[in-house]
């Protein structure tokens, strides 16, 4: 035993414990109500601290305490029950009222009597269609800076939309009227706004999709998946019906001679340039290396609480249980970004997420019907910022000839402007109607140049050639912090939809 | 099985371990629709038939619905009373009116008493004690040795309309016969024309079942198997069949079953046909892409079991017997407030709202149809469905004696010269145009007044139960109130009923397979319609379960 101890002592200088997401962001887990399946599946903030989740079971909760370093100080109120799964809560600080997107209809749920327990449900909007099919979910956001509401409606299945606005986005007015906002959904799994209230929602790897994608919601616009675009005599403000993009695509048979109409199909690209509605996914969140199921998005607006990522988006996933970060920025007028793994070890799928003023992200989800790596049937949690911070890629900005990437702590010179330590490949996905895809029209460009900046906060990369449309793949295992010590997460994945022209 | 410990290739795919795994993976989605004896050996050797059966909390039933035996077969059966109630498990020759059985007690109560409520019958053949909450009995007798399908049934007064299955016995089917198989190599998205192609390898099935296990590939592979199948008698047969990939049956040369292209083995697709006594060519032409290699065929006769033609089972043929649910249930309790559930509910559209009364009465309100569709007593409902997995289907009301007094549910209001015509009926994707939902509010015992506009009318309507739907005592109702308010155009009619029914003493009665009366003022019958002329006011309809 002592020579043991002693051997691991002389050896824990020489493994200079790497450092590891726990260091940097503490995840909390919550007991939950034994009185229910707590599957969270939307939450929001409430005055006086207090917490909205909505869950998969129809139930509201409101939590107390849950900001508190002493999780013995929550407490759970069951506001409402029985609504038909409540995929997006809402706190409106106007009516001081709480509501429901659940499956067939956005609810206001008014306490009339104060007691804790809502006692009034009104319909505010149910215009959209339900066929009785499992798949047609409805997942909801919070009001936007206008005071409007917005659902996000998943197919009929994965192909088509048997009902009006299935495959669409809407938005519910104040005064609860409904517009047809944009088409080419298909199976959302969650929405959210950036900094500056843009609105954006996860979509998931299925027909039309290669991978999960993070795509923004620009009024008018056309998403991808055709499916429910049989509805656009029902929608006369988002104009004429899109051309349909072409349904077949190689998956990586080069050899096919064959010319098609409209040139090759496999590409967003190409299809861009056919379908002017067609505005293509901000961000790839790479199948299996990101996650599986994406469904929250998180804001940080919390300057500085949650550490050094201020603005940034987190994308949460249901089936790897995890937190991604994205850094955005607008090129040519298109969002696109780049996403990079962030903190994993959430103990159930997450599908509901929410930041609060203090940067505490609270979290829950559930592993119902799709399995999630956590392994618990459901789960409450809280993630926070320890008040280290990580060294890690803190943007990625495209350039006409490759990337600027910036850090969180200044780097070392060397290692840094070695084009050595990084290495780079693209890929992308078949846009095509078949289900999921393959990485497709793999380049492996050559990175000419690293040159680090006089601050040592960023790092310019010469990278040819960049290609339009690709998700550029970057490692960064040879840079080191000024201190020596690699990245927390040494791989981003940028989805270059636009190349700056400066 | 010697395949078993082989962890790579087709064999491995079908080994029992496999098979295992698939069923605990398999998303339970769809109800069971198979009851088919688990092992072909264990069936053919006339094994003991061992079965599990419970009767479930507040619901007035049994968990399961039918069990599958051979003709003589032993039968074991553990029978456990999971219910607050008295049940017993009473067998019965078949054709027997169970519930006119157990009924007939009632003329002589302090003998049926006596004996515990056992009918003094011919026609029970087996049964078990009346058992106390939570008991438990083993049953052991063996099956009838003629086929037929024999009711079971509790006996205790007012149980055996709801409680109730069957035990099936039939034997099993004869399989194929000179079975040959044909492999071929090939990537194909759908069965190609195997007479065009060279077969790779071909032989002998020893064991004359269908199975993938012909060599070492697990993708882009095709088989076809050829056999004789012999028809005991001239006659109507069914096949089953089910497969990952594509594959399809056909007898005597012509295509009767496909299921071609490129999917799991999530369905089971069946067919029918007329087959002469005698000889048949069978052909089954399968195909495999990639991923999981699945193949599952299966026949049936008018005296015969579901008999599996395949050396796997597919994972919905249940060991003999049909549960009544696929998961363990999660019964909403009412007790002292209303309970609402909002959800896919069968009979009440797709926009259901489940309402639970204290009191044992429960009623579906439609925010589609913006009407009552359903009402029923006992217990509430059972979120199992839509609570596990993805939550998928409608689920039915747990309770029973459900009525459904207007059928499948549509908007109460119409505008008409003729009510007595029939009205429009009610169609799963359609709005309807007029009509617009509001919501509700609770009262202080969380009872919901529902509320919607239909042209310029505002309408709320409320229920009230007396009495207990627990009790099958006659006495319980629920009330209905309904208050229309604003503008209500001419020729407006509203209709509380349709079917059958008959005026007597101020109510209306039903003649519909569960008896229940109507009372209200005004109303007529008009047609296959109970209307009242619509207009502003207010509204009480009484709805009772009749004796």
């Amino acid at each position: 035993m002592k020579r043991i101890l002693f051997l691991s002592l002389l050896c824990s200088p020489l493994f200079a414990a790497d450092p590891v997401e726990a260091d940097f962001y503490k995840i909390t887990t919550y007991a939950t109500p034994k009185e229910t399946a707590l599957e969270v599946g939307s939450i929001d903030l409430m005055p006086d601290g207090k917490l909205a989740l909505g869950t998969r079971r129809g139930e509201i909760w409101v939590v107390s305490g849950a900001g508190s370093s002493d999780t013995s100080n929550v407490s759970y109120k069951l506001f409402a029950s029985g609504l038909h799964e409540v995929l997006g809560i809402a706190y409106n600080p106007k009516d001081k009222n709480l509501y429901a997107t659940t499956r067939y209809e956005i609810t206001r749920l008014i306490d009339t009597d104060h007691d804790g327990r809502a006692d009034v449900f009104e319909n505010v909007n149910d215009s959209w269609g339900v066929s009785g099919d499992y798949h047609e979910y409805a997942i909801g956001s919070r009001f936007d800076k206008a005071g409007d509401l917005w659902v996000t409606l998943c197919l009929t299945g994965s192909f088509s939309s048997a009902v009006p606005f299935r495959g669409w986005a809407l938005r519910i007015k104040p005064d609860g009227t409904m517009v047809p906002t944009c088409s080419g959904i298909r199976s959302p799994g969650g929405i959210g706004f950036d900094a500056d209230g843009e609105v954006y929602y996860c979509d998931n790897q299925g027909p039309w999709h290669g991978a999960c994608t993070l795509q923004h919601l620009v009024p008018g616009t056309f998403q991808g998946h055709p499916g429910g675009n049989v509805w656009y005599d029902l929608a006369p403000n988002m104009g004429p019906r899109p051309i349909d993009p072409i349904p077949e695509a190689f998956q990586g048979d080069k050899g096919r001679k064959d010319k098609r109409e409209g040139g090759d199909p496999d590409r967003m690209v190409t299809e861009r340039e056919r379908i002017k509605q067609l505005l293509p996914p901000a961000v790839y969140l790479v199948h299996g290396k990101i996650g599986n199921s994406a469904s929250a998005i998180i804001c940080d607006l919390s300057a500085g609480k949650f550490g050094p990522f201020s603005k940034q988006l987190f994308v949460a996933d249901q089936s790897h249980s995890n937190l991604s970060r994205v850094y955005l920025e607008t090129v040519n007028g298109i969002k696109q970004g780049v996403v990079i793994p962030f903190r994993s070890g959430f103990a159930s799928g997450i599908i509901g997420g929410r930041m609060d003023e203090e940067g505490r992200v609270f979290v829950g989800g559930s592993d119902r019907g799709w399995g999630a790596r956590g392994g618990k049937p459901f789960c409450f949690e809280k993630c926070e910022w320890t008040g280290k911070t990580p060294f890690e890629v803190h943007e990625m900005h495209a350039k006409p000839d490759g990337f600027e990437v910036t850090f969180t702590q200044p780097v070392d010179t060397a290692a840094a402007g070695d084009v050595k330590s990084y290495s780079m490949r693209e890929f992308t996905y078949a846009y095509r109607e078949q289900y999921g895809g393959d990485e497709v029209s793999e380049i492996l460009p050559k990175i000419t140049a690293a040159t680090v900046a006089a601050d040592g906060k960023s790092v310019r990369l010469t990278i040819s050639p960049l290609t339009k449309g690709h998700i550029h793949e970057l490692h960064l295992d040879g840079v080191r912090s000024a201190e020596k010590l690699p990245l927390l997460h040494k791989v981003g994945y940028y989805t270059l939809n636009e190349i700056p022209a400066k | 099985m010697s395949e078993v410990n082989k962890t790579q290739g087709i064999d491995a795919a079908f080994s029992q371990g496999n098979l295992r795994w698939f069923r605990l993976n398999a998303l339970p989605m769809t109800r069971l629709l198979f009851a088919i004896l688990l092992a072909a050996a264990s069936a053919r050797g006339a094994e003991p038939a061992v079965f599990s059966l419970k009767t479930m909390t507040a619901q007035m039933k049994y968990d399961t619905a039918e069990m599958l035996v051979q003709p003589g077969q032993p039968v074991k059966i553990t029978f456990e009373n999971g219910d607050d109630l008295p049940h017993n498990l009473v067998f019965c020759l078949p054709g027997t009116d169970t519930a006119a059985m157990a009924m007939k007690q009632m003329e002589k109560p302090e003998d049926a008493l006596k004996r515990n409520w056992l009918p003094d019958d011919p026609r029970i053949w087996a049964h078990s004690k009346m058992l106390n909450p939570h008991e438990k009995e083993v049953l052991s007798f063996s099956a009838p040795e003629k086929a037929g399908s024999y009711p079971y049934v509790c006996t205790f007064p007012g149980h055996a309309l709801t409680m109730r299955g069957v035990l099936k016995v039939a034997p099993v089917g004869d399989t194929l016969h000179d079975l040959q198989f044909a492999l071929y190599l090939g990537n194909w998205q759908q069965l190609p024309d195997f007479s065009k192609l060279k077969p790779h390898r071909e032989g002998k099935i020893d064991d004359n079942l269908l199975q993938v296990k012909l060599d070492d590939y697990k993708n882009e592979f095709g088989v076809v198997f050829t056999g004789k199948l012999i028809a005991p008698k001239k006659g109507s047969y069914r096949f089953y069949l089910s497969s990952d990939d594509g594959s399809r049956i056909l007898i005597d040369g012509k295509e009767i079953l496909a299921y071609d292209g490129i999917h799991p083995s999530g369905d089971i697709k069946e067919a029918g046909l007329t087959l002469e006594k005698g000889e048949h060519v069978f052909r089954l032409e399968y195909f495999q892409g990639g991923g999981q290699i699945e193949l599952y065929a299966a026949w049936k006769g008018a005296d015969t079991q579901i008999t599996p033609l395949s050396t796997w089972l597919h994972p919905k043929w249940q060991g003999g017997t049909k549960k009544q649910k696929e998961f363990d249930p999660i019964p909403l309790v009412v007790k002292d407030e209303a309970v609402i559930y909002r959800n896919f509910i069968q009979g009440a559209g797709n926009r259901g709202i489940g309402v639970g009364y204290p009191g044992g009465v429960n009623i579906a309100w439609s925010a589609e149809s913006m009407n009552l569709a359903l009402i029923w007593r006992g217990a509430f409902m059972d979120a199992s469905r839509h609570w596990n997995s993805r939550g998928g289907g409608h689920e039915k009301p747990l309770g029973y004696d459900v009525l459904m007094p207007t059928g499948e549910v549509t908007p109460a209001f119409l505008v008409t010269d003729k009510p007595e015509a029939e009205w429009p009926k009610w169609d799963k994707a359609k709005r309807y145009e007029g009509f617009h939902w509001l919501g509700y509010s609770l009262d202080a015992k969380r009872s919901p007044t529902f509320r919607y506009a239909w042209q310029g009318a505002e309408i709320e309507e409320s229920f009230a139960v007396e009495g207990n739907g627990n009790k099958p005592d006659g006495n319980s109702k629920l009330i209905r109130t309904i208050k229309v308010a604003g503008k209500v155009p001419a020729n407006a009619w509203y209709r509380i009923g349709s079917g059958s029914f008959e005026s007597k003493d101020g109510s209306f009665f039903s003649k519909g397979p569960i008896p229940f009366r109507i009372t209200v003022s005004d109303a007529q019958l008009a047609g296959q319609n109970l209307v009242i002329p619509a207009k502003r006011g207010t509204m009480t309809i009484t709805y009772q379960w009749a004796q």
